[in-house]
């Protein structure tokens, strides 16, 4: 049976074409205008397999897409939510990864991107009823977090604790963003969310050991003012 | 002014006087005995008022008489010998006791005068300090009170009015009648004072006064008189220039919130011109041509070849992308033009932005043609990474564009001093001397269309304007500046330079301490 994707977005033409691509792609797709709607696909959805995906527009006539992910988190869904968000550089967008969400894409997007986050979220998506991911390899790049080993083309990485603690989290969630607050409560401890420059300098040491060219990392990527994104794993 | 401590030191000295006289008498003449008796009046009357000193020193002198003048015990005077005596001291006595109350009034005028210097100063101060000075009314009505002993009234101005006949709002303190209500009212018109002693409505109770700005009135207080003072125009002049104080605060804070409120009209203004040139020149291009891609898709489809319809999405996907760039620099524009703006600032590393920046570009352009030069060690910057990446993302597309087709595009970043310097510089044709200074402000002038040099390829300008006008708006919330600099061997060099912050403590645990992993 083919994945079930719910769409919660108010704008009309844009719901429409993205449905109509979704479907393309093989997914079936509920789209909700609103909040409500959106309540009322799930709980229809919840007697025929649920859900295996939201997608999910800030902002909406009747409330903000923070109510409904809280709601989701309530009921025990699992399913990955991607946070579509108009605005360029607004905080709720934060406070939803920070709260759960799974992603976040800025309108506009292309087809391509939003198709590609959509495979990584519904990987991670598996993994999470499954055994965490405890391997990564992309390029010459291959870290075993049980053996705590990291290899670069073939040859051992050393890397301190914390570096390793910080790369561990991102390999976690491999190809979707951290927000910079999870990253700091996970490695350093919630009393350190707001310090914002040990990240900066432990990752400046993690791409010096392990990117060709640290300015332009192909591996850890920086996703400015809300955190950090370790590359898709590719062979 | 004497208070009963001071009158009771005025009769010690009597009292004391009268042992010491009784224990000189018979080891001295009269004469200086009586020098002891005006000693003691001119003493007293420092602390006594005049006329209980003048009787004190009458009744002294009679006593002495008595006492001392011989035939003793009795008021006979021996005409010839001591009647003059008695006399002077008893005029050179008076005289004392009157020069030292004078001489007391004044100094206590002299007092009152200060107190009422230092009362009007600290007044100025207080409104010169306060945010809005008709919060300070109450203070003003607490002084008027205690000036003339009964609750006063005050009236202020909180909107003058702009148009004739319109009533200005005001904010009244204090209990008022009808009537004073009206009075009040008049005062502040017409800017003068009515009551006692001001020539106009003399029969009132009560003191009506302005509160005088230098153009006019900007309120009224009402001073009501339970007994007129008796130095009534001194009180009245010195509540005249309490109020007056008030009146010139008051006239500040007025012009202060016009000239504001002015100069956010003339911002909003600039700043939909500004945005309305933008979309008139900036935003018809792209959308002419993904309306004439999408219509030619639309009505055409089916006498298209697959390639030629799959080039019209190409380029419909390309131009609304530059569209969605150009929106995001006006709406960014827009924000920080705006009074007020708050950045989202953080501690940011250069290289994480610059390599964002490069990552975002490459996915538009072959990826050697950009090139990084980062100098290593940079500090940290406190600053919005998302508005810098906008910046830096902006000024290598420009390059990209306009730097030569095909040539190289550098990324630089260095430290100078206490800042950091960032610059994108390309090989291209470079840009006219005359526009150096103009190409940040294009739409500000509002004349871009005609500025623009003959020679200038204003299709492949477009976008430039705000872009450029949004970097240098980036440079300037952040403290720095945006400047273009021609490079010696031709092309342009856009550089942004920001200041160094001194960055926040490191970690307690330094990587040094930690243990390696066991390989």
């Amino acid at each position: 049976m083919s994945l079930c994707v719910l769409l919660v977005e108010d704008d009309r033409e844009l719901r429409s074409t993205l449905r109509e691509a979704l479907v393309v792609e093989g997914y079936r797709v509920l789209a909700a205008a609103s909040l409500a709607d959106a309540d009322c696909l799930l709980t229809h959805a919840e007697t025929q397999g649920g859900i295996d995906l939201v997608l999910l527009d800030l902002g909406l006539p009747d409330g903000d897409g923070e109510a409904l992910l809280s709601a989701l988190r309530r009921g025990r869904c699992t399913a990955p939510v991607i946070v579509i968000s108009a605005r360029h550089c607004d905080d709720p967008k934060i406070r939803l990864l920070d709260a759960g969400a799974d992603d976040y894409l800025v309108k506009p997007f292309g087809l391509g991107e939003l198709l590609a986050r959509m495979r990584v979220a519904l990987r991670h998506r598996g993994t999470a009823l499954q055994p965490a991911i405890t391997r990564y390899e992309h390029g010459g790049l291959r870290i075993d977090l049980v053996a705590h080993r990291v290899s670069l083309a073939g040859a051992e990485v050393h890397l301190t604790p914390t570096e390793f603690k910080l790369l561990a989290r991102l390999v976690r969630q491999a190809g979707q963003v951290v927000t910079h607050r999870q990253l700091l409560a996970d490695v350093w401890g919630a009393e350190f969310t707001e310090h914002t420059h040990y990240l900066r300098l432990y990752m400046a040491q993690l791409r010096a050991k392990l990117e060709a060219e640290p300015a332009d990392p192909q591996r850890l990527l920086t996703e400015p003012g809300v955190g950090y994104r370790l590359a898709e794993p590719a062979a | 002014m004497n208070s009963a401590p001071a009158r009771w030191l005025g009769a010690v000295v009597w009292a004391l006087s009268w042992p010491l006289m009784l224990l000189l008498d018979g080891h001295v003449d009269l004469a200086s005995l009586a020098q002891v008796l005006i000693l003691a009046a001119a003493l007293a009357g420092v602390w006594l008022s005049p006329i209980p000193s003048m009787l004190a020193c009458a009744a002294a002198v009679l006593a002495f008489n008595f006492f001392f003048v011989p035939p003793r015990g009795t008021f006979t005077v021996d005409v010839h010998q001591h009647a003059l005596l008695l006399i002077t001291m008893l005029a050179v006595s008076w005289i004392v006791s009157l020069l030292m109350s004078r001489q007391r009034q004044l100094a206590c005028a002299e007092r009152l005068h200060a107190l009422r210097a230092e009362q009007l100063q600290g007044l100025g101060d207080t409104l010169r300090d306060a945010h809005d000075p008709r919060d300070r009314g109450a203070q003003l009505q607490g002084m008027l009170s205690e000036l003339v002993g009964a609750p006063a009234a005050l009236l202020m101005v909180v909107q003058p009015s702009r148009i004739a006949n319109e009533q200005p709002s005001f904010i009244q303190l204090g209990e008022v009648d009808d009537d004073e209500r009206a009075g009040l009212g008049l005062t502040q018109l017409q800017g003068r004072a009515m009551g006692p002693g001001t020539g106009r409505h003399e029969e009132q109770a009560a003191w009506y006064l302005p509160l005088r700005g230098r153009q006019s009135s900007f309120g009224a207080a009402l001073l009501r008189l339970p007994a007129l003072p008796t130095d009534a125009s001194t009180v009245r002049g010195h509540a005249q220039a309490l109020c007056d104080q008030m009146g010139l605060a008051i006239e500040r804070a007025l012009a202060a919130e016009t000239a504001a409120a002015a100069r956010e009209e003339a911002q909003a203004q600039n700043l939909r011109n500004t945005l309305l040139m933008a979309i008139s020149h900036d935003y018809r291009t792209p959308l002419a041509t993904i309306m004439s891609s999408a219509s030619s898709l639309h009505d055409q489809a089916d006498r298209l070849s697959i390639e030629q319809r799959r080039r019209l999405a190409a380029t419909i996907v390309d131009e609304a992308d530059q569209l969605a760039r150009l929106t995001a620099n006006t709406l960014q524009l827009a924000r920080l033009d705006m009074p007020g703006v708050v950045l989202r600032r953080d501690w940011e590393s250069v290289e994480e932005i610059v390599g964002a920046v490069v990552r975002r570009v490459r996915q538009r352009a072959p990826a050697q043609r950009v090139k990084l030069r980062l100098e290593p060690g940079l500090p940290l910057l406190y600053c919005d990474a998302v508005l810098l990446v906008q910046m830096l993302e902006n000024l290598v597309d420009n390059a990209l564009r306009y730097g030569g087709e095909g040539a190289p595009v550098e990324v630089l970043a260095r430290r100078a001093g206490d800042q950091v310097l960032l610059a994108v510089r390309d090989r291209g044709p470079g840009v006219a001397p005359a526009w150096r200074d103009r190409i940040f402000d294009v739409f500000q002038r509002g004349d871009a269309a005609q500025a623009l040099p003959a020679s200038a390829d204003t299709s492949a300008h477009r976008g430039a304007g705000v872009g450029l006008a949004m970097c240098r708006a980036v440079a300037r919330a952040h403290g720095g500046e945006l400047r273009l600099r021609a490079r010696s061997h031709g092309g342009s060099s856009f550089e942004c330079a920001l200041p160094v912050v001194d960055p926040p403590a490191p970690e307690p645990e330094t990587a040094g301490q930690e243990r390696r992993l066991p390989g």
